[in-house]
């Protein structure tokens, strides 16, 4: 709604503003050139108006304001309103008419424009839900394939057996409840109506929350640390920077081949709270690091049969979310190896008791 | 085989309800199940179980209205299971007088962790409404309500009056989460706009003074946007 108000009064200010330039030009060149067919400047105010402004009525109105103009001012008789000679009728006409062609011109191109577009995140949604099916087949597959097993072949199977096999159902399961999680928290930040609820967030709760939920999936991975000894606040969703903070930690463990340190740091810089998660591990290449946290999103070229606990999805998130909170997020290899991930959200504002 | 701990789960998805029922018998409990909520207060009322594994989504009518109707007579700890949607619900459950929650996807080592520290807390506060010997231990930290004094590896801390009554609020409800709110009415009595900062800063300060690290916080636990939870070392 608001919206449309805003684009209706942008476009009026387009067509009065257009239209007094030419006015005003009109004069001064008449008045020094003394030329008296002025009326082609106004075919082209139409135009410009036609092109800056929505659909057809805009151009319209400035054709015919045009012709009123070119007539009273600009044409034999100077000031008055004269239609009875027939040149001023016919410039009339031909000034309406190709004001008309090139509206409905320039809507067309504007409305194919936009058809292109939605088209184009239409086929990244498409993209995205088609990896994510994939990726959600392929644990299904073992939960569901391994219980039948199991079920069907109960005392064929020996308890090593059969418990190796339920170790693969537990395995998948996690992985299929990090995964909906990650959905969830993307359907959160992507709708635009949901606002997401910004509350102040104690640094070191969130920093030991999210790390007491890491080494519960990881608890062979030690997590260096490093956090100011200050009280800092942030304004923020903790449960999605809690999110973004452990995608971020689980995605070194899970590719930084090599990594024999994984750290924490956080800092506070300006006005913000600054968050890097280091490892030294091996990295990536330079090619991949442009798309790494949209990568998920093009995975057309390669198939992604070996990709399943490649990327996932959880960088994608963690873009959204930051970017859903009005900061950055980058990534960046470090020259002795291993890769920098980094992200800053503001510190809550001081109180204004 | 009759001091077993009866433990009430009330669910209506079958399948959570046959796990849970299976996880409980397999580790020494009596479980009872009931898949509505009026079946599940018929049961309370016939059973009187020690514990109550609520979900908060039932078909016939709400959970809160549930813990509301055991409350009125009862201090039978609830642990609530619930999705993920939002905090508020968490809240409201536990402001309603449930113990604890869990989010659902959960583990089994996770429930059976709760169900255990919650039944050895309730067993202690429902005697004498205290521990034994005025004292609560948790691991290297002592906690003497007499003396108002808080030893840690046998050192004193010293905490400040409200540093003090905070963690001994904490210490005595071990395993329930206590919201925010709750823990301010308690402390301060009163609540205005900057009482979760407050209560935030003296919790900041007794972490410091017990020198918790995140990560390595064996004692308190943070509900990210919920409220805070003295953990039982011992589990």
């Amino acid at each position: 709604m608001n919206n449309n108000r805003k684009q209706l009064i942008h476009d009026i200010g387009i067509t009065v503003f257009i239209l007094i330039v030419y006015f005003l030009i009109s004069l001064v060149i008449q008045n020094i050139f003394n030329i008296q067919s002025i009326s082609p400047m106004f075919v082209l105010a139409s135009f410009l108006v036609a092109l800056f402004t929505n659909g057809y009525w805009f151009g319209i109105v400035a054709a015919i304001v045009s012709v009123l103009l070119v007539n009273y001012a600009f044409t034999f008789p100077y000031f008055v309103f004269n239609f009875t000679m027939v040149e001023n009728l016919m410039s009339a006409i031909i000034l309406i008419f190709v004001t008309i062609v090139t509206s409905t011109m320039t809507t067309e191109i504007k409305r194919q424009e936009e058809i292109k577009y939605q088209a184009e995140k239409e086929k990244t949604r498409a993209n995205l839900l088609r990896s994510v099916s994939h990726d959600l087949r392929t644990p299904l597959t073992t939960i569901y394939g391994s219980a039948s097993t199991i079920i069907e072949n109960y005392d064929a199977l020996s308890d090593e057996k059969k418990l190796d096999i339920l170790n693969g159902i537990q395995n998948d399961s996690k992985w299929l409840v990090r995964m909906v999680e990650n959905l969830l928290s993307i359907t959160r930040v992507d709708s635009s109506n949901i606002k997401l609820i910004k509350n102040p967030v104690v640094i070191d709760e969130l920093v030991d929350s999210a790390l007491a939920k890491f080494k519960k999936n990881y608890p062979d991975c030690a997590v260096e640390l490093s956090i100011p000894d200050d009280f800092v606040v942030i304004s923020a969703d903790a449960m999605l920077i809690e999110q973004v903070l452990l995608n971020l930690l689980e995605n070194a463990v899970q590719h930084a081949k090599g990594m024999t340190r994984l750290m924490l740091k956080i800092s506070v810089v300006d006005s913000k709270a600054v968050f890097e998660v280091i490892d030294n591990g091996c990295g990536i290449e330079k090619y991949k690091l442009k798309d790494i946290f949209t990568g998920y999103y093009k995975t057309d070229d390669e198939p992604s049969e070996n990709q399943k606990r490649c990327m996932g999805i959880g960088l994608s998130v963690c873009e959204a979310i930051i970017r859903a909170h009005g900061g950055e997020i980058s990534a960046r290899n470090v020259k002795k190896g291993g890769m920098i991930f980094r992200f800053s959200l503001d510190l809550e504002e001081a109180e204004n008791e | 085989m009759s001091n077993k701990y009866k433990i009430l789960i009330v669910e209506d998805e079958e399948n959570i309800l046959k796990f849970v029922t299976a996880l409980f018998e397999a580790n020494g409990y009596q479980a009872l199940t009931a898949n509505t909520a009026e079946l599940g207060l018929l049961m309370f009322t016939s059973h009187m179980p020690d514990l109550i594994i609520l979900d908060l989504g039932l078909p016939d009518f709400d959970g809160i209205q549930f813990i509301k109707a055991i409350r009125k007579d009862f201090l039978t700890p609830i642990i609530v299971l619930s999705a993920r949607s939002g905090e508020s619900d968490k809240v409201e459950a536990l402001d309603t007088g449930a113990n604890d929650y869990v989010t659902k996807p959960f583990g089994s080592a996770e429930l059976l962790a709760r169900v255990r520290t919650i039944l050895r807390s309730s067993r202690h506060s429902c005697e004498e409404g205290k521990f034994p010997g005025g004292k609560f231990t948790s691991g290297c930290m002592v906690i003497d309500y007499d003396s108002r004094r808080i030893y840690l590896d046998d050192a004193e801390i010293k905490l400040t009056q409200t540093e003090f009554n905070i963690l001994a609020l904490l210490s005595e409800h071990c395993g329930k989460v206590l919201t925010y709110s709750a823990i301010i009415k308690e402390i301060w009595g009163y609540s205005d706009s900057g009482s979760i900062k407050k209560l935030q800063v003296n919790m900041a300060n007794i972490r410091r003074k017990l020198m918790l690290k995140p990560g390595e916080n064996k004692y308190i636990s943070n509900e990210l946007g919920i409220g805070y939870k003295m953990k039982n070392e011992n589990d």
